[in-house]
């Protein structure tokens, strides 16, 4: 387990930013105003990158590598050739600072949490003024975050799209959980 | 003292010589005999002249005291390749970012990256919408013409059609009848250009 070098934390948060707006700064501000106070770090492990506490993170440096299974929230993966890849498990965190919304109609939630993308005829609302393949959270039309996704269509083109044609392109899902159950939080 | 030594060699050398070994055994203690025997003879000159060989020596060391880069010396082929040197006094590995402030940065350079981008994705957006509703517009306007024109002709058709069955009189029939003749010919010579 280790911190970021430069170039992670930058592909990091291009990816995270892709997803959220400025308020991705309060992802790493302190918890109180205290001298000494608790934060959130990014932690490497085993190529995965975890959001935890610092205090949790200097707890687990007392745990043996191979060991340690997972600490905090684990955001995604660096690829071998140093991109990052998103974890549907990063999605309370991308929820919370969400940019772009797209709600999504009571019928069109199972095909969603099957790993289908999102159809118009399925969008409930969506957020105004989204530019095409941009990173967008998958909501419910009770608010539930469900997954997240890149648009297909900016919104003005979706507008006269029928309703059949693709709007927003799956990225992660809940159904994963499930899916990916064996290789979610597999070490090897 | 040297004399004595150098006779003490010398029988050392004889005990060697004279010995039952092989000559490879007999080898080993001639060279060792050999550099016993200038051990003494450093030690057994005087002080002074002593002296005057540790200077020469120190001397000599200065002179060899070259880096490879003075010599100019043709690099060799070596496991690491001639292009790639090793940074010295550096941090060896990666170069951690923990603290607050340096990410802040990096965060903030990635915010403002992106906002540009989506900002010239949005720009370029409604460039193309704006295109797109001209290129509608115009169209449109160009159906409508046609449509016009068409409404028109008809129009003429039918009014002509109408004046010669009003009026009774030949001439103007037939005039109206080549009129009305001339007139679809045309037509159809103008359809048959457009296929």
């Amino acid at each position: 387990m280790r911190p970021l070098t430069e170039t992670e934390t930058q592909t990091l948060f291009a990816k995270l930013a892709n997803y959220t707006g400025n308020s991705l700064k309060n992802l790493i501000a302190p918890l109180d105003n205290g001298p000494n106070a608790d934060r959130y770090v990014f932690r490497l492990h085993q190529s995965r990158c975890y959001y935890v506490r610092l205090s949790l993170a200097n707890l687990a440096t007392s745990i043996s590598r191979d060991k340690l299974l997972s600490l905090g929230t684990c955001l995604g993966k660096f690829t071998k050739t140093g991109k990052f890849r998103l974890h549907i498990t990063a999605l309370p965190i991308l929820s919370e600072h969400a940019r772009y919304k797209v709600w999504v109609k009571a019928n069109g939630e199972m095909p969603f949490l099957y790993g289908g993308h999102i159809v118009k005829a399925h969008v409930g609302r969506w957020s105004e003024d989204c530019p095409e393949h941009q990173g967008v959270v998958v909501y419910s039309m009770n608010d539930t975050p469900l997954g997240f996704g890149v648009t297909a269509r900016s919104t003005g083109e979706a507008r006269r799209l029928d309703p059949t044609g693709i709007t927003c392109f799956r990225q992660a899902d809940c159904g994963e959980y499930l899916r990916d159950e064996d290789s979610l939080f597999a070490t090897s | 003292m040297a004399p004595s030594r150098t006779s003490t060699m010398k029988s050392k050398h004889a005990t060697n010589k004279s010995g039952i070994r092989n000559s490879k055994t007999s080898s080993k203690p001639q060279s060792d005999g050999v550099s016993k025997s200038k051990k003494p003879k450093s030690k057994g000159p005087p002080p002074k002249p002593q002296k005057s060989a540790g200077s020469l020596a120190t001397l000599k060391k200065k002179r060899r005291v070259y880096t490879e880069k003075e010599l100019d010396i043709p690099t060799l082929n070596m496991i690491t390749p001639i292009g790639v040197e090793k940074p010295k006094g550096k941090k060896k590995g990666k170069v951690f970012v923990d603290d607050r402030e340096s990410m802040m940065t990096i965060l903030a350079m990635v915010n403002a990256d992106k906002e540009g981008q989506i900002e010239s994705k949005m720009m370029k957006a409604r460039q193309m919408e704006e295109i797109r509703e001209a290129r509608k517009a115009e169209a449109d306007k160009r159906q409508e013409m046609r449509k016009s024109k068409l409404d028109e002709a008809k129009e003429g058709l039918r009014k002509k059609r109408k004046r010669p069955t009003g009026d009774g009189d030949g001439k103007e029939n037939t005039r109206s009848e080549a009129a009305a003749g001339t007139k679809p010919l045309k037509l159809k010579k103008k359809s048959v250009s457009f296929a």
